[in-house]
């Protein structure tokens, strides 16, 4: 944001404005931009997972919408949703109901403005930016209650509960489980975490044995806080109908749909930055060629598509196996895992 | 090592699953596009029931044959001029069962390989095969020449 | 659908003997529920995950049947067993023919059903049973999580359904079989069809093992869980792979063999326990899998030892008028022991045909296993009982 700050202000009829209207349009660029991806993003991903799961299947996915294997299927489901009738349960609590998705869309899209798309590519050069993301993605959760409870519906609320345990639990490996990578670089700003592994593709932080552990533990903290299989408890559509998102219709389930895979794309691009090399391709031959938001999207896709490959692919875990696996064997991995780092990196 | 022992196995399974779905993903998938693909039907696929009225006898044995009666027979007229006023088959209530087709003498009412008949109102899928009265078939008296032509023989 | 007064009474019993101040919930796993396999209600009583009381509501598919019988024929009423069972429509229609004949046996009347007759019948029942185990597969599958093999189930089970097609013409309600043989013989190409999916399927049954069975994950969802002793299971009379998971080796086909299933060299699949307890839903999951293998070398047996060309109906009068007898008649269908019991009067038309259904008495078995398990493990026990409402209702 600082280059764009910089450009307005060279812009000729601009400088006349006060610094905090420069500020606020500069903001209100990056914010639009970011969701422009996001949103995008967002409905590719949703025709993706469709036409993954068919090919998986034996059987196609869309076809028919768009004329090329259902390429206009998105843009059809989001007119669909948006003509759906509203329907509000009458014994709902009406605020904490309807500010549910909001909630839980906010704390998803939050987190995309410290990812580094690009060298300069930033929304915010943040000093904390790692912590940041952490902290604005545990709105879900309050989201996810809010949804449960409002909804005076008991199996929301089984969804809930499940969900806010759940949620809660993994965060704590999730956020361990990035120490080791910031003992390495010494810094939480993720530019710099960037930075660090330009060039070669063995600089990358996961080729590191160490590292490797604690990516695939990320990897599996990670399917959990955005409720995918094997952790799909709070949503699970064969139990509980559907969840925390029974008793929505219309946009505001879109909205649930879209946080959920918005926050994938967020916790994919956090891996991708933090352990596999972010905009840097790895050879840096193509380093120059190729536009580096180019090559970070592309990364934070195929990290996506392993989501998505897991999920047709495993069963999902029962509520208490799911908490015996956070407790009792992720989180004593990852603070052996912080141990052996931390004594390595001092005996260096 | 219990633990590490576990973890091995359960990343090994999953593992192994994971690539049996990656090898389905290029494969290709094994539906059809219908309705711009169809399935080629066998010969004895039992779709609508088709009444070939020239050769019916109106002996109404297909409509006491069948379970939920929706074979509707009017008969009017007594002897010479015995017509069949209405032949009409209720699929509301078919079940497609071909009973009908058995203890049919002449072979007239046979399943067709039709399957594609919507409709916006129900009284639309009562089909009428005579429009107006017509005369029974009255089969020929049968000889020893023409033992190949029952119902039996053929099927065989 | 109001509750229950006698519930709500003890319910609260329940309530006031509780020491802490929190309350069971009562929630309806309701008619319409993507786990329940049809319109079965659950009143499930909990206290947080952990169920406390399981009482399962039945009726919703209610389609008066056996009153049905009473006014039609018996060449008419075996297009009624299919609806049934309406997965293994096969199996039941066979099942009535066979109580049918021995119903004229018992009334004194000649029957004999044609060799050839036969082995169509075993070889069509076998694979109806294979396409009723892998239904039970792929929605097994779904209950516990996992989407794919489902879909891999479909397309094994389409194979089978497109020799159906090709043999009488339907692809769910057959009405194939009749009282003295089946109504048309196997055409030429899809006996061709039937030797290339007994080539193939071992190979598929070995990847459905390595997807579901061996996963560790579906391993820890139904090991161990949902265990019916077999005391339980006979008690509660469960029958099929429900009683055969729990241990005790008890299969109609070879214990009280009808047909001509004492020609084939095969063994009846036994729950063993090898991943938890002895009659945990893994093993009932099991001992399906490996009935499918078992069925595929029935019916591979059978197409080696059957003539190559022969009679497909028996001589049959035209109106069937039977002598006043009854007759209780009892076979293994796919999801257990089917029985008919038939009261003819004399004329052509039954007096009484009762249908014991299997998934019925295996539905009873729940209300005892169901205490102490969580809301998942009950979702997986249910499944795995692989219960069909139409059977159920009738």
């Amino acid at each position: 944001m600082e280059a764009l700050l910089q450009t307005l202000q060279g812009i000729g009829w601009m400088q006349s404005w006060p610094e905090w209207m420069l500020l606020a349009t500069a903001a209100l660029t990056v914010a639009t931009g970011i969701l422009a991806i996001v949103a995008v993003a967002v409905m590719a991903f949703s025709l993706a997972e469709r036409k993954v799961a068919g090919f998986m299947q034996s059987r196609y996915g869309p076809m028919y919408v768009g004329g090329w294997h259902g390429i206009l299927q998105p843009i059809a489901d989001g007119i669909k949703f948006l003509l759906k009738e509203d329907i509000a349960p009458v014994n709902a609590d009406q605020a904490l109901w309807r500010a549910a998705p909001v909630v839980v869309f906010t704390g998803a899209f939050l987190s995309f403005v410290v990812l580094p798309f690009g060298p300069s590519f930033v929304g915010a050069k943040l000093d904390v930016g790692l912590f940041y993301t952490f902290a604005t993605s545990s709105l879900v959760v309050i989201g996810i209650i809010m949804a449960g409870w409002g909804s005076a519906n008991k199996w929301s609320l089984y969804g809930a509960m499940r969900g806010a345990s759940q949620v809660i639990s993994y965060e704590i490996p999730l956020a361990i489980s990035v120490l080791p990578v910031v003992i390495a670089t010494g810094t939480l700003n993720l530019g710099v975490i960037t930075e660090a592994q330009a060039g070669w593709i063995w600089r990358w932080h996961v080729f590191h044995p160490l590292l490797l552990a604690s990516f695939l533990v990320y990897l599996v903290a990670a399917l959990a806080e955005v409720n995918r299989i094997p952790f799909d408890l709070p949503e699970s559509e064969s139990e509980l109908v559907a969840g925390y998102h029974t008793e929505y219709t219309g946009m505001k389930f879109a909205f649930f749909m879209l946080g959920e895979y918005a926050d994938m794309f967020a916790v994919s691009a956090i891996a991708v930055t933090v352990f596999l090399g972010g905009y840097h391709s790895g050879v840096p031959v193509v380093d120059k060629v190729v536009p580096a938001p180019l090559i970070f999207l592309t990364k934070s896709v195929l990290m996506v598509f392993v989501m998505m490959w897991l999920r047709w692919t495993l069963p999902r875990l029962r509520v208490d196996q799911l908490m015996n696996v956070c407790w009792r064997v992720l989180l004593p991995i990852i603070l052996g895992i912080l141990l052996l780092y931390g004594l390595l990196k001092t005996i260096h | 090592m219990k633990l590490a022992k576990d973890i091995y196995k359960t990343l090994a399974s999953i593992v192994k699953g994971m690539a049996i779905t990656i090898r389905y993903l290029f494969r290709k998938p094994v539906t059809q596009q219908f309705p711009d693909e169809r399935w080629s039907l066998p010969e004895r696929f039992r779709g609508f029931v088709h009444n070939d009225v020239p050769r019916c006898t109106a002996c109404l044995l297909c409509a006491k044959a069948c379970p939920v009666d929706c074979i509707y027979i009017e008969l009017e007229g007594k002897g010479k001029d015995r017509k069949m006023s209405r032949y009409a088959i209720d699929y509301n209530k078919c079940i497609w069962c071909s009973l009908c087709t058995e203890p049919c003498p002449t072979n007239c009412i046979t399943m067709s390989h039709d399957y594609d008949h919507s409709v916006y109102m129900r009284q639309r899928l009562v089909y009428e095969y005579v429009d107006e009265p017509v005369v029974p078939y009255k089969p020929p008296k049968k000889s020893k020449a023409d033992e190949g032509d029952t119902p039996e023989a053929k099927e065989a | 659908m109001s509750i229950d007064p006698r519930e709500t009474i003890a319910a609260r019993e329940d309530d006031r003997a509780r020491p802490l101040r929190s309350q069971l919930l009562h929630i309806n796993m309701g008619p319409q529920h993507p786990a329940t396999h049809g319109v079965l209600r659950l009143f499930v009583t909990t206290d947080g995950e952990v169920v406390s009381r399981v009482v399962p509501y039945i009726g919703y598919l209610h389609r008066c049947a056996e009153k049905i019988a009473e006014g039609n024929t018996y060449h008419q009423y075996v297009l009624y067993t299919d609806r049934m069972d309406y997965l293994a429509a096969m199996n039941q229609n066979w099942t009535y023919c066979l109580a049918v004949e021995s119903l004229m046996r018992a009334a004194g009347m000649e029957v004999e059903i044609p060799e050839y007759a036969e082995y169509v019948r075993v070889i069509i029942g076998e694979l109806n049973r294979i396409a009723s185990h892998l239904i039970s597969f792929g929605t097994y599958g779904l209950d516990i999580g996992a989407f794919t093999p489902f879909l891999h189930a479909i397309r094994e089970r389409e194979a089978i359904l497109n020799v159906f097609e090709k043999v009488c013409g339907a692809r769910l309600m057959y009405t194939y079989y009749d009282v003295g043989g089946v109504k048309w013989d196997i055409p030429p190409a899809a006996m061709d069809e039937i030797k290339l999916f007994v080539e193939l399927f071992p190979k598929k049954l070995d990847e459905y093992n390595t997807l579901l069975t061996n996963n560790e994950i579906f391993i820890g969802r139904t090991a161990n869980v949902g265990v019916i002793s077999p005391e339980d299971a006979v008690g509660y009379g469960c029958s099929g792979p429900v009683l055969r998971g729990s241990g005790v080796d008890w299969d109609l086909r070879r214990d009280e063999p009808y047909s001509i299933y004492d020609r084939f060299d095969w063994k009846p699949a036994v729950g063993t326990g090898e991943m938890g307890t002895v009659g945990d839903c893994w093993d009932r999951y099991k001992v399906r899998m490996d009935e499918m293998a078992e069925s595929t070398r029935i019916v591979q047996q059978c197409l080696d030892q059957m003539p190559a060309t022969g009679e497909v109906m028996a001589e049959m009068p035209k109106i069937l008028k039977i002598p006043p007898s009854e007759i209780f008649f009892r076979a293994e269908a796919p999801k257990g022991e089917l029985a008919f019991y038939i009261v003819s009067d004399g004329g052509n038309i039954p007096f009484r045909c009762k249908t014991r259904s299997p998934s019925l008495h295996n539905l009873g078995v729940i209300e005892k296993v169901g205490r102490g398990l969580m809301i998942s493990d009950l979702v997986a026990t249910v499944g795995s009982l692989d219960l069909v409402l139409g059977e159920i209702d009738r």
